[in-house]
């Protein structure tokens, strides 16, 4: 019951609320209690200026003249939406957001359609020669032979300028598959077991039992998993080179690395924004889909980090 | 349950039949498998190379071997201890910084009672975690940027001198340091926060009763409390303490400052994939591996044995 009320507290404030209120704040406490609420304002501070000014300088006018530090400040009906209007007319953006586009939807589909059975089958606790599957799992993880010998990997397969090349060498991350497993060991033998004495098979109990109860944990798997992909430039930088597939962590790499935007494409593909709000503005596009997916799986991701994370 | 499946099935668990019984599992198996061997076996055969003359004209197998040379040249190269000291003082650097700051930003959040506020912190301070170095750079940029950055305009204001931080030797580092902990330290206080909200409420009011006030209440309660979890995050991450960040560094440092900035990740891509230096660059790849896999079985049987239940595996 008392664990019930301080669930329903934890909504308001973490740290639930003191029964026992015979005892007044003292002058220290209420001290204590101000220095945690500057701390908050200025770590809100420390973390908004760069994301506020990134955002700012997207949004300059080619006719603004003034320092950075006032442009922070200028008004929202002075914004100019210039540098967006180029960067969407233009075509190596849009090609780019595409092959990310296509990298990110391909790969979050390949890495879970491999990494949910790895990881389900882990959890199988009756399977003949599972020591041995979770060593053979485990050793690549604890031993990493860098970046060399996996590039001569995909180098050999072929696999050379193809965008799977992108996520396919990361489309089974063994720490996902051992949080995944964890949350599999979780739930009730009982539940399969049953299901097995009825006549299911392996893959049914996985798609009918398993499954319907594995949403959060499926959705924080892919949600990393899209975020590496969407994210990855080395193995983009690495197996890439025909420029028309190019996802975008290396558009706007080349992009930011261009002293002059001439270096990178002729001025006038990008219309007349000034070039520090184009490179802002390509900055904040490529963290747009980050930006908006991310107060949907927020709660999805708070549960699934703190899988097997902490006891007691 | 248990006892009741094997009174059923079979009285003694026979292995050639619990293999036939599982044989869909072995089917489910199948894909995943033969993929991990592929993408993750492959590579330690390939590294075979850190102990060969390699060609890429006579491949893995082909190429000469040549023992313990290519270690050899590495160690032997001033640039090992540099190399070697830059590793380690970002590790050692990024834990010492973003620690504490975690751990400050998770017991503030803890004890903020504005909801508003302390939502909004959340929630802002998880966000750069997901957003790519590449992304950052940009961002840094802005604000750094000798010409034209935040930073820049305010040390002009106060009449000083621009500084070019991301090219000065003086200051890359600290951009290095600081601009990790910025990123990381939401995410590193989740782990924090969920320690945090495990505490029994009741010692709190204990110690209220008998007269400590809220400083003395994180003294001698909170930050004991979470003591194993600070501890366990330490060990682990002295497990990874080679991997100083690739991704970070790559974007940020250029030749001005390599000798500030090469870290060992940095400097096997360039002998690799830039000067075709394939064998020595895995055997360096091969060197950090082995010493982070000491690494990784020391700390995580530490973490087995100071807390049960958190290690890895």
């Amino acid at each position: 019951m008392a664990e019930a009320t301080a669930k329903k507290k934890e909504r308001v404030h973490l740290k639930p609320k003191m029964h026992n209120s015979t005892v007044r704040p003292t002058r220290a406490d209420k001290v204590f209690q101000i220095v945690v609420d500057v701390f908050m304002v200025l770590m809100l501070i420390i973390i908004l200026i760069p994301l506020w000014s990134t955002v700012t300088l997207s949004f300059r006018p080619n006719t603004y003249i003034g320092t950075y530090l006032e442009g922070m400040f200028l008004a929202p009906w002075d914004w100019s939406f210039d540098a967006y209007k180029a960067l969407l007319g233009n075509n190596g953006f849009l090609m780019a957001f595409t092959n990310s586009l296509k990298i990110l939807v391909g790969g979050v589909f390949c890495a879970l359609i491999l990494t949910i059975p790895l990881a389900y089958v882990m959890s199988v606790k009756s399977l003949p020669g599972r020591k041995i599957l979770t060593t053979i799992v485990l050793i690549p993880y604890v031993f990493d032979v860098g970046m060399i010998p996996a590039y001569l990997l995909v180098q050999n397969i072929g696999l050379m300028d193809h965008l799977a090349a992108v996520f396919l060498p990361g489309a089974i991350s063994t720490y996902n598959v051992i949080i995944m497993r964890q949350f599999f060991d979780g739930i009730p033998a009982e539940l399969k077991e049953s299901a097995r004495i009825d006549g299911c098979s392996e893959v049914q109990i996985l798609m009918r039992i398993v499954m319907p109860l594995s949403k959060a944990i499926v959705m924080t798997i892919g949600l990393y998993y899209g975020v590496s992909f969407w994210n990855n430039f080395f193995n983009a930088m690495l197996y890439i080179q025909d420029s028309n597939l190019n996802p975008l962590p290396i558009l706007l790499r080349n992009i930011l690395m261009a002293a002059g935007m001439n270096e990178y494409v002729e001025v006038s593909a990008f219309g007349n924004a000034p070039i520090e709000a184009i490179k802002a503005a390509s900055v904040f596009m490529s963290a747009i889909p980050m930006v908006i997916a991310y107060p949907f799986i927020q709660k999805y991701f708070t549960k699934g980090t703190m899988v097997g994370a902490v006891k007691g | 349950m248990q006892r009741k499946d094997a009174a059923i099935t079979v009285p003694k668990p026979n292995l050639k039949r619990e293999i036939v019984r599982h044989k869909d599992v072995y089917l489910l198996l199948l894909i995943p498998f033969v993929f991990y061997i592929v993408f993750k076996y492959v590579p330690i055969f390939n590294a075979q190379i850190a102990f060969k003359d390699f060609r890429a004209r006579d491949g893995v197998i082909g190429s000469a071997w040549i023992g313990f040379q290519n270690f050899q040249d590495f160690f032997n190269s001033f640039y090992f201890w540099e190399l070697l000291r830059n590793t380690l003082f970002y590790s050692f650097g990024k834990i010492i910084i973003s620690l504490p700051v975690s751990i400050i930003l998770s017991i503030a959040i803890y004890e903020c009672t504005h909801y508003a506020l302390r939502k909004t912190v959340q929630t802002l301070a998880y966000l750069p975690h997901f957003l790519s170095w590449v992304i950052m750079y940009g961002v840094l940029f802005a604000l750094l940027s000798p010409s034209s950055g935040i930073l820049n305009d305010i040390i002009k204001l106060f009449g000083g001198t621009p500084i070019d931080f991301l090219s000065s030797v003086k200051a890359f580092p600290w951009v290095v340091l600081l601009s990790d902990a910025w990123k990381e330290m939401g995410w590193s206080a989740i782990i924090f926060i969920a320690a945090l909200m495990n505490i029994d409420v009741s010692l709190f009011e204990a110690a209220m009763v008998e007269g400590a006030n809220s400083w003395q209440r994180v003294r001698y309660i909170t930050l004991p409390s979470i003591k194993p979890v600070i501890v366990t995050v330490l060990l682990l991450k002295i497990g990874t303490i080679l991997d100083a960040g690739f991704n970070q560094m790559y974007m940020l440092y250029s030749p001005q400052v390599y000798s500030v900035a090469d870290i060992i990740d940095t400097w096997v891509y360039r002998q690799g994939l830039l000067n075709f230096q394939f064998g020595l660059a895995t055997a360096v790849g091969l060197f950090k591996g082995i010493i982070g896999m000491l690494l990784v079985l020391v700390s995580n049987r530490l973490v087995s044995k100071f807390s049960e239940g958190s290690s890895l595996f």
